[in-house]
């Protein structure tokens, strides 16, 4: 456990109210019951409106032909079965999401560590670099995708240009099909800013005295960082697994405007959907399936379906990581 | 500041000269990595800003080098596009909204990550679950909520839902508080404290760089927020925010590309300065609580 | 969970499920049947909202033609709100919240919005106010009404055929552009121009799909090719034209070779930007749209190049002079506040040959009366002529409307991009495949 500080005086003005028994779990006397309900009033609210409402709503839409504009019919399972069996694109679009939630996670979330650890490492220009790693995620999305599609260019971006330098024929980046999407990752890498500060925070969360007394045990850089840095920060490394995952899933406008850019329609508004998952449909995500299906075509009740199912997907995922997690649930240090 | 990854050794002159040159080696490894990634995460910012010096004609072509300057680009994005008008709705929209998310779901993360009971872990779920639904999705039957209520063409659609509780926040924070060792309030418990003191004068002020890191990506999460404004203030050009000023700004200069990116640079700079100095008061407010232990 | 609280979690839920029917059915209002019978009572005063898409210097078109409208309807108020694209549009009419009259861009909403009551049922209006509907060509009368429905009008059209460039041609010895597809493969392997290591340096024409205006749906006048039955289901594995069309493509991407094809466009320019390789010089002849010669007097001045229609199928050259015409559709929306003011400004705007010849002047698209093409007021140069010609022809012809916005035609690209590429060992068996797609497709959408 932690070292312990100097005691802590109770606040001035405290009320007595008798001793308090220490309780080696933290549940719950009445008055500690009644103080998380409390708590967790706004909260339970927000569910009710902004999740269970909608939730129910979706599922009761996925069994209904809907185009928005009439009322909806009861079609029963008619949106499941299309989608097991007659849509040429969705699977393709699960294919390309599911590769990119594989690469992009585990990518960001090592690169992230690596950013943070030199971040807090470096003493002086510090906050330089951090706001320069930081810059990219602060970025609108659409430019910031627009720009760095643009280097990568193939035939005139600097990219390609180093490469041949170094004798190294460089791929067709974000026209090639086997390319787009390792393309789209190193985008991610580039926007790991936002995960780069959650992990800066934790690092710096980290009690130094267990890094001297594992100095002292004898402990080598790695010893150090696997016995003492992760556990420490092993809460936040679950929410950046489980918050990676969940936008990998939702991943929606950096593939649509590389796709734009890379097939020559950068800056047409309209035109959108011929670009869909360029090239050869290596850059289609649920995602965008889903929306395109839902407000291209004006298929809102298969729309609800796709949601449904991804939904159910991705819960049971991560209930799943959470029962084989309880480190990473219940905090390391508790 | 403390390191992180590993204790700080200064080599010092009784040290053997060996062991002095790997310290000096990992500092300036360190550094130069450091350095170089600094400058590729720089580069396509620069693209960026080169693209705003441009002639019309020649931005979104091949060439990486304005063939002539342009600093008049800017003068006219100022013209052609309110911005001050998005910049003021930005800032409410991100401030009320981190500061809304501040007062619900604060506490929300601290009864999820500090007490035991039942319903707990079904409760976690259910705050991870809403994350998972695509916007798009759930929007439907919000949007025309919001449209009985009269809301539409405002950004309260936007703002309010925060005093419920924010998910991606409530999570973050969760994790945060989960690291505090419980022995201060419990030292704070035995002395007689009440539950709501031990909260805001013991847990809390611990985790100062969690809340202030918490606050800022909801803020600039929100600054960034395309899709939001564009479904609920589209059709109201008062209430449009910086986001949705600039992919309107893009729509409207199609053709324009070298605009459009100076007007991306200019407002972008806002928040590059309130990163700047956001980030040191947090770093500073952890060298002040003095960290535990 | 106590039984008791479950009973109240069940009935929550079902509370819930009863509000999210209750607020999707309320948002739908009346059917759209009985709009055909009567028209709104009330005279044509009061404010108009009216949405369109278009920008900056398109929109100060469009405002000065409201300007005029105005000047002659004091009455009548009208509030533009520009930039407004199809999504939001259909969001804030299924809640009640819509313009009186939209402009969308495309015809792709037509069969939704005209089945679904989105936009109202104008027969009432064109009746009454004795609208002569043979200003218009068949082409255009076709992607503004669904199954025998009128609601909407055209508004400014897009036209396509061939531009080429006359010094990379004089070059080859070519004086006149290509008439037929055959030709157009000739010149085209004429004019590219290639690198000392085999990549194509400037190519005659670009076969593949997907790249700037390649589209099946921009040649199928040229080959007289249907997308859909009399019944509505998919023609395109019945109808000879498209494997005409796809072999032809076939051929010519195999003569180029796959991949240096791909390597050449993936260097390409951006379409909209003065990169355009066509413009630059890059591409020898292109299918593109009557726009470009704005794109081009702007950006290229000093580019020479003339304009034709499109070459034809060898044994389809009485389609000569036809070309693929699209463009945008106006209406007025379901729940539309004023729509007998409404329909006074959407009258004007699209029979008005005044007001039509000032918005293709200053859009530089196409009028979509015959009245207002003919006019002398409409500036016409040598190459624009060639769209306006194409317009009126009577073998230019359109995408089809249907109930699921456009699918089908993407669904066909797809398949004739993997085709391109070599994807596809069996023709036929992949064209009937792409039928069963879209068949169903087009059933998902369909009611009970």
């Amino acid at each position: 456990m932690s070292g312990h500080g100097a005691a802590v005086a109770p606040p001035v003005g405290a009320t007595r109210r008798g001793p308090f028994p220490r309780r080696a779990t933290r549940s719950t006397g009445e008055q500690q019951r009644r103080f998380v309900l409390l708590l967790l009033t706004p909260a339970l609210l927000g569910m009710l409106v902004f999740f269970v409402y909608p939730l129910v709503a979706t599922v009761f839409f996925s069994f209904t032909r809907f185009d928005l504009v009439s009322a909806p019919q009861w079609i029963g399972l008619r949106n499941y079965r299309y989608f097991l069996h007659e849509d040429p694109s969705v699977w393709q679009s699960v294919r390309n999401t599911l590769w990119l939630t594989a690469v992009m996670v585990p990518s960001r979330i090592v690169f992230g560590l690596v950013c943070a650890g030199i971040v807090t490492s470096v003493k002086r220009g510090a906050g330089v670099l951090r706001t320069l790693f930081y810059l990219p995620a602060l970025a609108p999305p659409v430019a910031a995708t627009v720009a760095f599609v643009f280097l990568f260019n193939p035939a005139t971006g600097p990219v390609n240009q180093v490469l041949s330098w170094v004798g190294i024929d460089g791929p067709l980046w974000f026209n090639d099909p086997s390319w787009a999407k390792p393309g789209l990752a190193v985008l991610g890498l580039w926007t790991v800013g936002d995960v780069m500060i959650i992990f800066a925070a934790a690092l710096l969360d980290v009690p130094r005295d267990q890094y001297e007394a594992a100095s002292l045990d004898g402990a080598n850089a790695w010893q150090r960082f696997r016995y003492v840095t992760v556990p420490n920060i092993a809460p936040v490394l679950f929410f950046a697994v489980i918050t990676g995952v969940i936008a990998m899933l939702k991943y929606f406008t950096e593939a649509v405007v590389a796709a734009q850019v890379a097939s020559g329609r950068a800056n047409h508004g309209e035109g959108t959907a011929t670009t869909l998952g360029y090239p050869s449909g290596s850059t289609l995500t649920f995602a965008q399936w889903l929306y395109q299906e839902g407000f291209t075509n004006f298929y809102l009740g298969y729309t609800s379906a796709l949601s449904v199912i991804m939904f159910a997907v991705a819960v049971g995922f991560i209930a799943v990581l959470l029962l084989r997690s309880r480190a990473f649930v219940h905090g390391g240090a508790a | 500041m403390t390191t992180a990854l590993t204790v700080p050794r200064v080599a010092t002159a009784t040290e053997p000269p060996r062991r002095r040159n790997r310290v000096a080696l990992s500092w300036v490894a360190t550094h130069a990595v450091g350095i170089a990634l600094g400058l590729m995460f720089l580069l396509p910012f620069v693209f960026i800003v080169l693209t705003a010096f441009m002639s019309t004609n020649q931005a979104l072509t091949a060439e990486l080098w304005p063939r002539s300057w342009h600093p008049g680009n800017f003068a006219e994005v100022f013209r052609k596009a309110p911005l001050f008008t998005y910049l003021g709705n930005s800032l409410l929209y991100a401030g009320l909204a981190t500061l809304f998310m501040l007062m619900s779901s604060v506490p929300a993360a601290y009864a999820l990550s500090r007490f035991d009971f039942r319903w707990r872990n079904g409760l976690f779920l259910a705050v991870i679950a809403m994350m998972v639904l695509p916007p798009q999705v759930t929007q439907v039957p919000i949007y025309l909520m919001w449209a009985k209520l009269g809301l539409t063409g405002t950004l309260w659609p936007l703002i309010l839902p925060n005093l419920l509780g924010d998910a991606f926040s409530i999570f973050l924070l969760r994790q945060f508080l989960l690291t505090i060792p419980e022995d201060y309030a419990d030292a704070a418990r035995i002395d007689g404290c009440g539950e709501w003191a031990v909260m805001t004068r013991i847990v809390l002020p611990m985790a100062k760089p969690a809340l202030a890191a918490t606050a800022m990506f909801l803020f600039f999460v929100s600054w960034n927020d395309y899709y939001g404004p564009l479904l609920y203030t589209s059709e109201n050009a008062a209430h449009w925010t910086v986001s949705l000023g600039l992919a309107q700004f893009r729509t409207n200069h199609a053709v324009q590309w070298n605009l459009t990116m100076a007007a991306t640079v200019l407002m972008m700079l806002p928040v590059i300065v309130l990163f700047f100095f956001a980030q040191k008061a947090f770093v500073q407010g952890v060298t002040l609580t003095g960290v535990k232990g | 969970m106590t039984l008791r609280s479950t009973r109240r979690a069940v009935s929550g839920l079902a509370g819930l499920a009863a509000f999210a029917l209750l607020t999707a059915g309320c948002s739908n209002g009346s059917d759209s049947s009985d709009q055909a019978a009567a028209l709104p009572s009330g005279p044509a005063t009061g404010t108009v909202e009216f949405w369109h898409f278009f920008t900056d210097r398109e929109a100060k078109a469009f405002q000065s033609v409201v300007d005029d409208f105005q000047a002659s309807h004091p009455d009548i108020k009208v509030v533009v709100k520009a930039g407004q694209d199809d999504t939001k549009a259909t969001q804030a009419i299924s809640a009640g919240k819509g313009p009186d009259l939209d402009l969308s861009y495309s015809t792709d909403i037509t069969g939704k919005f005209c089945s679904s009551g989105a936009f109202r049922d104008l027969s009432g209006y064109l009746k009454r106010d004795k609208v002569d509907l043979g200003q218009l060509p068949q082409t255009v009368k076709d992607y503004t009404e669904y199954q025998g429905k009128r609601c909407a009008m055209p508004l400014l059209s897009d036209t396509y055929g061939l531009y080429y460039n006359k010094t990379l041609l004089a070059e080859a010895g070519y004086t006149a552009p290509p008439k037929t597809m055959t030709e157009l493969a000739e010149m085209a392997k004429k004019l590219t121009k290639r690198n000392p290591d085999g990549s194509i340096k400037v190519a005659g024409f670009v076969p593949s799909n997907g790249f700037y205006e390649n589209a099946p749906a921009h040649y199928a006048p040229s080959y007289g090719a249907k997308w859909l039955n009399s019944d509505g289901s998919s023609a395109i594995g019945s109808d000879p034209a498209w494997r005409s069309l796809l072999q032809w493509e076939k051929d010519l991407t195999d003569w180029y070779g796959a991949d240096k094809l791909a390597k050449f466009t993936a260097g390409a320019g951006q379409e909209f930007s003065a990169d355009n390789d066509f413009e630059t010089g890059r591409i020898a002849m292109a299918m593109d749209g009557e726009y470009r010669t704005a794109f081009i007097a702007s950006e290229h001045p000093e580019l020479k190049y003339g304009t034709a229609p499109f070459p034809t199928a060898d044994d389809k050259t009485d389609l000569y002079g036809a070309g693929y015409v699209t463009g945008n559709i106006i209406g007025i929306s379901k729940g539309a506040k004023n729509p007998n003011a409404a329909w006074e400004l959407l009258k004007y705007l699209t029979t008005d040959t005044g007001a039509l010849v000032k918005l293709g002047n200053g859009i530089k698209n196409i009028p979509t009366t015959l009245p207002a093409l003919h006019s002398p007021d409409l500036t016409v140069d040598a190459n624009y002529k060639t769209f306006v010609d194409v317009f009126a022809d009577p073998h230019s012809d359109t995408t089809p409307a249907s109930p699921n916005g456009g699918q089908y035609q993407n669904t066909f690209q797809d398949f004739v991009i993997k085709w391109q590429n070599g994807k596809v060992p069996d023709l036929s068996a992949g064209l009937a495949e792409v039928d069963q797609q879209i068949n169903a497709a087009f059933k998902l959408g369909q009611a009970p």
